[in-house]
């Protein structure tokens, strides 16, 4: 007698596309802003790419004719025009150092960065999920006790410290990975993984730390706060029903938001870990392109991280929205 | 017919009871947290025969909720429960998880105060109440779901079927209840249990959940318990009255002869207050001067002494519930002598 169809509203005029529009609308002026930021902050750096190139031997004449060359005689306010000009049409400039298109220099890193954060990331939550929920299971037992010593300890480590540590048991004394070195997926995928293993393990262990604690002190507030788990368990359900179906349903959501934040700052974390493990990845290309005064390489980085920020920040809302019905259907 | 004063019709079976459907006996739950310890229940007893409605009155935390989710187990796990329930001749105090699991919303459901909260926001109303369904019977997913829009239909919600594809948000605060009652209802209880289910109600709203109530309980012959700090509600609905405080009983009567003859200071300083028509419909029941003891220290003797005008040493022994009359239970040494006390 009873067909029960799914009301779906059409997905352009849902409120949850309308948030996702302003909030495109509002990302255009941020990443304007930083990439302003930077090149302003760049031009206040002592020191030129022409001088880097000519070395200190050169002469004031040498040096100008070069920055001539290179275009860097103009006003700041007409190089960052052009340059932006230039960005928008998806053309990054040419590095000043070693001539390479920007954008196909960056291409190639980025693929191995990603791939880093990607790991991290895969790693942390697929890590973090299962272990917050048995610790939330039972809240003051020893399994939550001793995961929430470790991910306290976990927390207080900085990742450097950690990937040397990493390298020091794993690549060292035990001689399980490799300390250093980089083997593209194209080349062998067995071997790529073998030298991402400890680099990402070393940005995924605090990550893990974090969203365990954060979900499982959640899934506790939810259990023991809130009038609709008394609902759920007054159906008599079991616990388990209870905290998949009810608790972590709603805990996704704090969860989801944490996880878009952080995925905007991970790529900080890259910087230095790519160091310590000398992968080609961006965090690489940006501090040799400093080194060099490479400033439109720098740029670039530069506002790839704020892109990658905000990009990780929509797609958070935009989860939100889609799994959010209080969104998705809009309030009354 | 719609239970209004109809009810009071019902004779009362004085002296001669049959065997309670619940027969809770010296309850006590206590709470310890950070060094104090709350004592919410002190030897609460009552009984409550099946097909009837008790309506279970008393101040704000003098232990109404706490009494009543403490029969299926669903106080948090720094509640200490001791004392008696026997369900249907089964002791549910001290009932290993497993067991009560298999009891709750079959044998005593319960609907909650708070509408808006006590149903999950991420979850469709149809799914919410298939789950209570399939908790207690082997029907699939589809099967539950076709019965939920059934029992949607039963409380008497617009639209099930539209309805169970929305979330609560999308409902009004009344409908939201009509859910609830769904819920409740989904395992047939024997026992339902209404926490203030109308409080948060408008005017209007809550006579209309009230003769639901009312409606489904006569359809399937279960025993309500209606917990409210509304004694006009319970006079119009309920054919049994228990009077709370500071968790326990001190007077227990079918309505009629309740508030015909009330015996209790307490019952009575209640009772005083309902005529204030400049009263906010729903407000809590301020009207008897004075606090509630604190739960932390109560003191000996009986707990409304202080409050009491018709207290004196005699009250620093605390008063004994007994059935003085036939049908007629009360806490107190100086219980108004009924009749010549009006
Ligand atoms: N989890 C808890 N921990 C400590 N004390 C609690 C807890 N739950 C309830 N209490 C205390 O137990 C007492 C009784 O609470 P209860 O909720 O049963 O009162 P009530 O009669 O239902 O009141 P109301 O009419 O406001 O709903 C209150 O003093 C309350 O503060
Ligand atoms: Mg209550």
């Amino acid at each position: 007698m009873t067909t029960v169809t799914r009301a779906a509203p059409t997905l352009l005029t849902s409120p949850g596309a309308r948030l996702v529009g302003k909030r495109l609308l509002m990302a255009v002026p941020i990443v304007i802003g930083v990439s302003i930021v930077t090149f302003w902050v760049l031009n206040l750096i002592p020191g030129s790419a022409a001088q880097q190139l000519l070395g200190p031997e050169a002469t004031p004449a040498q040096i100008q004719a070069l920055e001539a060359r290179l275009g860097l005689d103009r006003p700041a306010p007409v190089r960052y025009l052009a340059w932006l000009g230039g960005a928008v049409t998806g053309d990054l400039g040419t590095s000043l150092v070693s001539g390479q298109p920007v954008a196909g220099l960056l291409g190639e890193r980025l693929a191995v960065s990603g791939e880093l954060v990607m790991l991290a990331f895969v790693i942390s939550l697929g890590l973090a999920l299962p272990v917050a929920l048995l610790a939330a299971h039972r809240p003051g037992r020893l399994f939550d006790r001793v995961s929430m010593l470790v991910s306290i300890t976990g927390l207080s480590v900085a990742n450097y410290v950690l990937a040397l540590l990493l390298v020091l048991v794993f690549a060292v004394e035990l001689a399980l990975f490799p300390a250093i070195g980089f083997v593209p997926l194209t080349e062998s995928v067995g071997g790529n993984l073998q030298g991402m293993a400890l680099p990402a393990a070393a940005i995924a262990f605090p990550l893990f730390c974090f969203y365990t604690r954060f979900l499982r002190g959640d899934l506790v507030d939810q259990l023991q706060g809130e009038d609709y788990i008394v609902t759920a368990r007054a159906k008599g359900i079991g616990p388990w029903q209870v905290l998949l179906r009810h608790a972590f349903r709603n805990s996704a959501f704090g969860l989801i938001t944490v996880v878009g934040l952080n995925l905007g700052t991970l790529i900080g974390a890259t910087v230095i870990i790519e160091q310590i493990f000398a992968l080609p990845g961006i965090g690489q290309l940006m501090l040799q392109a400093i080194n060099t005064r490479d400033f439109v390489v720098v740029q670039a980085c530069v506002v790839l991280f704020a892109v990658v920020a905000v990009v990780a920040n929509l797609l958070a809302d935009l989860l939100y929205a889609v799994l959010d019905p209080r969104i998705r259907y809009g309030s009354r | 017919m719609t239970g209004l004063v109809g009810e009071f019709a019902t004779p009362v079976a004085a002296g001669e009871v049959a065997e309670p459907l619940l027969e809770v006996t010296d309850l006590r739950v206590r709470f310890r947290t950070r060094g104090t310890v709350v004592h919410a229940v002190n030897g609460l007893s009552y009984r409550v025969h099946a097909g009837r409605m008790l309506a279970v009155i008393g101040e704000s935390g003098s232990g109404k909720s706490v009494g009543s989710r403490a029969l299926m187990g669903l106080l948090p796990e720094t509640a200490q429960v001791s004392g008696s329930a026997r369900f249907a001749g089964t002791e549910l105090i001290g009932m290993p998880e497993r067991e009560l699991r298999a009891r709750r919303g079959a044998d005593i459901a319960m609907v909650f105060q708070d509408p808006t909260r006590s149903l999950n926001p991420t979850m469709r109303i149809g799914a919410q109440v298939a789950e209570a369904v399939r908790a207690h019977s082997s029907l699939n997913r589809r099967a539950a779901l076709d019965k939920a829009v059934e029992l949607l239909g039963l409380v008497r919600l617009p639209a099930p079927e539209r309805r169970a594809v929305e979330y609560p948000h999308q409902l009004s605060g009344g409908m939201r209840q009509r859910v609830m009652i769904a819920i409740a209802l989904a395992a047939r209880p024997r026992l339902l249990v209404a926490d203030e289910a109308t409080t948060a109600l408008d005017v209007t709203t809550q006579a209309q959940i009230m003769e639901l109530l009312v409606d489904l309980q006569e359809r399937f012959g279960m025993a309500v318990v209606l917990i409210s700090h509304d004694l006009g509600l319970a006079a119009s609905y309920a054919q049994d009255v228990l009077v709370m405080y500071a968790g326990r009983a001190v007077e227990y009567a079918p309505a009629q002869v309740l508030f015909a003859d009330v015996r209790m200071p307490y019952t009575r300083a209640l009772l005083g207050a309902v005529p204030q028509l400049e009263r906010e419909p729903h407000s809590l029941l301020p009207v008897v001067p004075g606090q509630p003891p604190d739960l932390a220290r109560l003191p000996a003797g009986c707990p409304f002494r202080p409050r009491c005008t018709a207290a004196d040493d005699a009250c620093g022994e605390a008063p004994p519930f007994t059935e003085h009359e036939p049908g007629h239970w009360w806490a107190c040494w100086h219980a108004d002598g009924g009749e010549e006390a009006r």
